[in-house]
Order: C-alpha cells, then structure tokens, then sequence
C-alpha cells in the first residue's frame, strides 16, 4: 500500500466532520418517511423516487419552529434547510452522516409545482407522454376497469355518467387509497393488476378535487411511469384541474370529471348506436326491397326494345331506299346534262378549228388574188417600159377614135406624166 | 356470412359505406343484393354488441374477477 497514514480514527473522523460542515448549506425537498423523535432529536428520511438523505433537528431547534399539530409526520411533503454533516460517534453510539436541519417547512404549492415541472419535461422528454395517445381505444368496451377510491362521489358519478351513455356491461373495481404516502404504490400496483385482466379493454383512473398536495400521488414518478408503457389505453379524471397532475400528461385521454370520464372510456352512445342501427336497417330494407321494383320499368324499356328498334330500322331503311332512287334519277339528269355539255364543247372545238382552217384558205385565197392583182396593176405595166394614155380628166382613152377625140392626151409613164397632140391617123 | 368484424367502429364504418353506395343508386342489381346481405350481418354483429353491454350493469371487485378467472381455468 502506497497510501498516506495510518492516522488515528477518531482525529480522521473529526477532519471528514470538519470538511463535511464547510460544505454549503442548502434547502432539500422531499417525503418525510421514517421519523422517530427522541428527547434530544428527532430523526427522519427526505425522499424521493430518485434517493434520500437522513435528516437530524435539535428538539428544542424544531419546537421553535411552531409547525402545526401533527405536520411532521411520514408522507408529508417537506422542505428542509441545512447542511451534511458527520457525528464522530461515542462511546454508547455509533457514528453516522446526517443532513443537520435547521430550517424546516411543508411544501407549499409552490415547491410541488416547481418538482413537477421538472418530471414533467423528463418525463416528455422520454416520450411518454405519446405512448397511450397512440393507443386505440375501443368505442364499445364490455369492460371497464376502473381505481379509485372505494368511498366517494367520483364513483358514483362515473357509474351514473355510464348510464347516461346507455352502457351497462362490465365494470370491475380496483379500490385504493387516493391520498397519502401509500397512494402512489397502491394506485400502481391497482393499474398493472387491470391491466392484466385480458377481459379488460380501458382503465379509468379518477378522485374528487383537492390541493396539489391531496393529489400528489398522482404526480408520482413510478405511478405516471407505470402507465405510460401499459398496453391499455388508461382515462384519468383526477381533480378539477385540467393539468395539475402528472398522470394527466402520461393517459391516453385526460377528463376534467368522473363524468367526463365516462365519456371518454366509453365513446359511443349507446341510445344513439341504437336509433342510427335502426337506420341503417331501414335503409338496407328500403334497398333490398327496392332493388327490382325500381328496375323494372328499365326491364319493361328493355323487352319492348326489340320491336321499337325493328320498327326504328325500317324507317331508316325506307328513307335509304327513298334517297337511292332520288340520287339515281338526279344522276341520270346530271349525266345527260354533262353529255351536252361535252358535245356542246366538242362541237365548239371543231368549228373553231374549222374556222381556222377556212381563215387560212381565206388568207391563201387573197394572197394570190393580191399577187394576180398586182400582176393587173397598170403601174406595174407601166414599170415594164408600156404608156398609159389619159384623156384630160384622166380617164384612160383606150382606141383610136377616143384618141382622136381628145386631141390633146396625157402619156402616162412609170416615172411621171407629159403632154402629147394627137395627130391625124397613120 | 362475411368475415366477422374485428370491431364495433369497423363494422359501423363499413356499414355507412354500404348505405353510401345503395343511396347513391349506382350499384347494379348483383351488387345491391350482395351489399344487403353484407349490411344486415354488419347489423345483426352491431346490435349483439350493444346487447352484451345493454343487459344491466355488472359490478365486480378485482380479486373477485380474479377468484372467477381461476375458479373458471381450473
């Protein structure tokens, strides 16, 4: 052994004591469980579901405090101030560590608030609070458990709430104490028994109202644990306040009175179930024994159908008929029409060429007479070397005698005219 | 029959989708028979439903539901 020492016990013993006490003083919360009270001290457990510390007050210390009557008893809620610290032992005693208090006072609403807002968000965290929500919950359970108190209006208002919902199957009972240190455990221990029990298909946790400190075991950490990982969907009506405790966050459904409850663990109301079946079953009759009847003037169309579609087909077909012969005739008429009009064209061609033809000869015609008139043509007589012999007003004198006549001619030549006398006759 | 329901929601569900098709008057003469005799089984399942938790409320204390259950297994 590398360790320092060995040092005498009992200076070690007030060093630890010495160390314990320069610690910083502090305000615990908890249960109070275990007290016993001698003349000198009284001595108890703080606790909670996590752990606990023993506790130690001077007797005279607590009487100062003017705490009620019977405030300082196992199961209360307290908050008590001080600090660790170590008693070196005697020789008639044993040592031991204790949180010496010196301040000390229940729990107010406050302080329960505060610790369950705190395990409220671990517990959210955790995701507890979606595990019930996302239970199915039947809207036609046969039977129901339910804890509560065996005394108390929260009973018997749940009980008339399910017979105004119609509902009277079966209701098995899981009697607990509701308010005291021995609530939370028995509450637990109650549920998971239900839920157990294969016939029972929802669980109803309810009480009447009261503080936060009445319903505290409802807040507890292992009871809201409990029911968050159950199977069954669990309904909690507890208090009046919607919220204020623990097991409201971790149910599938949290109601804010028994009666309430009665509603949530049994959706359906029955009266109404009944009067919407009678309904239906009106409904299904209606259609059952309507089924043919509102068929058959659509079958009585049918089989007259055949006929009415004969006499339908005939008429169409003598209309065709009517058209075929209409068309044929107008296509006859067409026909001859077009004849003409072909034989009217044709005709038209030919004679225009034939009028061409006859231009022609025409134009060959005239060309030689031109030609013939032009070979008859004086000036081109004239062109040859001959005369033309004029009387004085210019028409031709064409013998002797007119010669002889005129006395007095004109010769004409190819490139002009002149003057001769007529002489006598040779 | 058809397949028994597995609920109370499910039977009442399907039932008001078989009176939808019926009102709506496009199921053929087959399937409107059919559909009929499918919703008077959903009926007849509903209304034993009702019944089991219509004949008077029961009351039971859980030792005693567990004393009926042991007495029942053995």
């Amino acid at each position: 052994m590398d360790l320092p020492g060995p040092f005498p016990v009992g200076r070690y013993a007030k060093t630890l004591r010495d160390e314990l006490r320069k610690r910083a003083r502090v305000q615990l919360i908890g249960e109070v469980t275990g007290l016993r009270q001698t003349p000198k001290q009284a001595y108890f457990e703080l606790r909670d579901s996590e752990g606990a510390v023993p506790c130690t007050i001077w007797t005279n210390e607590l009487a100062q405090l003017k705490l009620p009557e019977g405030a300082l008893r196992d199961g209360a809620e307290f908050v008590a101030g001080g600090g660790p610290d170590y008693f070196i032992g005697s020789q008639t005693s044993s040592p031991g560590f204790s949180f010496r208090v010196t301040h000390l006072r229940l729990a107010g609403e406050g302080d329960l608030l505060a610790r369950l807002e705190a395990l409220r968000k671990q517990l959210e965290v955790e995701g507890l609070f979606e595990l019930q929500r996302q239970l199915r919950r039947p809207v036609l359970p046969k039977t129901i458990g339910v804890v509560t108190a065996e005394t108390g209006a929260a009973r018997r208002d749940l009980l008339a709430g399910l017979q105004r919902r119609g509902w009277a199957g079966t209701v098995v009972w899981a009697f607990a104490p509701v308010q005291d240190r021995h609530a939370a455990p028995a509450i637990t221990a109650a549920i998971q028994d239900l839920a157990a029990q294969p016939q029972v298909e929802a669980i109803v946790v309810t009480r009447g109202g009261g503080s936060l400190a009445d319903l505290w075991a409802f807040c507890d950490e292992t009871l809201c644990r409990t029911v968050a990982m159950l199977r069954v969907p669990v309904v909690s009506a507890v208090g009046h306040e919607r919220d204020s405790t623990l097991i409201d966050d971790v149910a599938a459904v949290a109601c804010s009175t028994p009666t309430h409850a009665a509603e949530a663990v049994v959706p359906l109301d029955c009266g109404e179930a009944r009067l919407g079946l009678g309904r239906s079953v009106a409904s299904l009759s209606r259609a059952a024994e309507g089924a043919v009847p509102a068929r058959t003037p659509h079958l009585v169309a049918l089989a007259r159908g055949p006929a009415r579609a004969l006499r339908r087909e005939r008429l169409a077909l003598n209309q065709k008929t009517r058209e075929i012969r209409a068309a044929s005739e107008r296509g006859v008429a067409e026909r001859l029409g077009f004849q003409r009009r072909l034989a009217t064209v044709v005709l038209e061609r030919a004679r225009r060429r034939a009028e061409g033809a006859e231009m022609e000869r025409r134009r060959a015609a005239l060309h030689r007479a031109e030609v013939a008139l032009r070979a008859h043509e004086p000036e081109r007589t004239l062109e040859r070397g001959y005369a033309l012999v004029e009387d004085r007003e210019g028409e031709p004198v064409t013998d002797t005698a007119g010669a002889v006549a005129a006395e007095r001619v004109r010769l004409r030549f190819a490139d002009g005219i002149v003057g001769a006398e007529i002489e006598e006759s040779a | 029959m058809s397949e028994k329901p597995q609920s109370y929601e499910l039977a009442v569900e399907r039932l008001e989708q078989i009176i939808d098709r019926l009102d709506s008057g496009q199921a053929g003469l087959r399937e409107t028979l059919d559909l009929c005799g499918e919703g008077r089984d959903l009926v007849t399942y509903c209304t034993a439903e009702l019944d089991a938790v219509g004949e008077g409320l029961k009351e039971l204390k859980l030792d005693e539901l567990a004393t009926k259950l042991d007495s029942a297994a053995s």
